[in-house]
């Protein structure tokens, strides 16, 4: 792995974050917008070191905790999470590749979810809001069939390839 | 692979970057949104906000298509909805011109002012918050075109929300669907005033004083005094409601701003320091205002008192 990769995962995350504030602002089926920057962190989670994913997912929180006004670090911790579960979980994944949008599914639902709860605790009442249901499920459907698209383009910005029956390899 | 022995690199680096965000929260709690963290957040929003600004604006073409797409299936069901509406509005329309001309006779006896004569700001939506349940709008005015925390923010329909952060170019403003906010509400019909919450994208919960008091479904509420100037529209009661038991009565309302949709606010150079509407007749016994806006529950947040300087661009036309 080189720098190289750092530096281009660092730059897709940083479109997906801006994809998500402006881009889904306006396109949002059923009045909600997927959680792509979750999706990134997880399709480049895939490939980099254990490690290195864990820190890219760090920083792409941070980055949202910071366009957001919800308190930093909220985003910062979840997202390490869904790093770090990628992590543990990617070996079985690309054993049996039809468990992906599955595990993308439950990783954005978690991420979500632990982002909700946090938020409660922490005072942003996020467990109040009426459709948080729908909410926590909605986004983690669209990732699921986003993910057929953006985990080969993530895979193939950093130049991850794979042979059958082998990891992914950068 | 999990060793279950013992803690791997991986589980360690976990263990230290979750420490490590809780106790940027911590911090950040603690600053009460000053400190580092404002200042980290002012640079990045100061980065990124051009950039929103033209993905925003690029892919306005495209994302109005998907949009118009989706407005064709209940585009003829609104027609027909539409059309029974214009009728009805057309005989309300010639109701208000005169109840209005009455009321500025009144304001004008009593000297009052009205949301109508404050000083706008108007600005674009360029961004939304990076999650469903962050109920934030990020607008194209900042602390240089004279925006203040505090502000409240309407478009042609009612109270879109208000301005919780500001950078130098942009302000973030909180929905008033937010679950933290709530806002002190009158009924235009019945003068009975109230707390109306946010819920996200469930309906609002209003809350009445006064629990011998009727509220019928489509009534207006408008702001009470507090937060935000008297008289502007925020939500339509959905529900009639009239309690049986309790010391409140409960019920529904919607927002009369279309929050899901909304390209320009206006943000209204108001603080709650500005010259209020209050209405005293000294009987005590019909309160014309709220007496004391609760804020946002919330502990651990608190907002830097608005700036109430100077404006720079004001006023296309604003109609709260």
């Amino acid at each position: 792995m080189r720098a190289r990769h750092i530096l281009i995962a660092a730059a897709v995350v940083v479109v997906a974050v801006i994809l998500q504030t402006s881009l889904f602002a306006r396109i949002r089926p059923f009045d909600v917008a997927p959680a792509l920057t979750v999706l990134v962190v997880v399709g480049f989670a895939r490939h980099f070191p254990a490690e290195t994913a864990m820190l890219l997912g760090f920083g792409a929180g941070l980055l949202q905790d910071l366009l957001a006004v919800s308190p930093l670090g909220l985003w910062a911790l979840v997202m390490t999470t869904v790093a770090y579960a990628t992590v543990r979980f990617r070996g079985r994944l690309e054993e049996d590749f039809g468990l992906m949008t599955p595990f993308v599914f439950a990783a954005t639902f978690g991420g979500l979810f632990l982002f909700a709860v946090l938020g409660t605790i922490f005072g942003e009442k996020t467990l109040a809001d009426g459709g948080a249901v729908k909410k926590l499920l909605v986004p983690a459907i669209y990732n699921a069939v986003l993910s057929l698209a953006v985990l080969p383009f993530t895979a193939w910005t950093i130049g991850a390839s794979r042979r059958p029956g082998t990891e992914f390899r950068l | 692979m999990w060793r279950p022995g013992g803690i791997d690199r991986s589980t360690s680096l976990l263990i230290g970057l979750i420490v490590l965000s809780l106790t940027l929260l911590t911090v950040d709690l603690r600053a009460s949104g000053a400190g580092v963290g404002a200042t980290l957040r002012e640079g990045v929003q100061g980065v990124l906000s051009p950039v929103q600004r033209a993905v925003s604006t690029a892919t306005k073409p495209f994302a109005g298509f998907v949009e118009s797409l989706s407005d064709l299936f209940s585009v003829n069901a609104d027609n027909n909805r539409l059309r029974e509406r214009v009728l009805e509005l057309e005989q309300e329309v010639a109701q208000l011109q005169s109840l209005e001309n009455r009321v500025r006779e009144f304001e004008a006896l009593l000297g009052l002012a009205t949301p109508a004569g404050l000083d706008t700001i108007t600005a674009e939506v360029l961004a939304v918050g990076v999650s469903e349940f962050d109920h934030i709008r990020v607008i194209s005015k900042g602390r240089n075109d004279g925006i203040g925390v505090g502000m409240p923010v309407v478009d042609e329909g009612g109270l879109v929300g208000r301005v919780v952060s500001v950078t130098a170019t942009t302000a973030h403003v909180r929905l008033v669907v937010d679950p933290i906010e709530s806002v002190a509400v009158r009924v235009e019909r019945t003068g009975e005033t109230g707390w109306l919450s946010g819920r996200g994208s469930g309906p609002m919960v209003l809350e009445l004083l006064n629990s011998d008091a009727a509220v019928l479904a489509g009534d207006i509420l408008v702001t009470a005094d507090g937060k935000y100037p008297s008289g502007i529209a925020v939500a339509t009661v959905v529900r009639a409601a009239r309690s049986e038991v309790g010391f409140s009565l409960r019920t529904e309302a919607t927002p009369t701003a279309a929050l899901s949709r909304i390209d320009l606010v206006y943000v209204l150079v108001y603080t709650q320091d500005s010259p209020g509407i209050t209405v005293d007749d000294g009987s005590g016994r019909i309160p014309a205002v709220v007496p004391e806006d609760p804020g946002d529950r919330t502990s651990g947040e608190s907002d830097e008192e608005p700036v109430t300087t100077t404006t720079t661009s004001v006023s296309d036309d604003p109609t709260p």
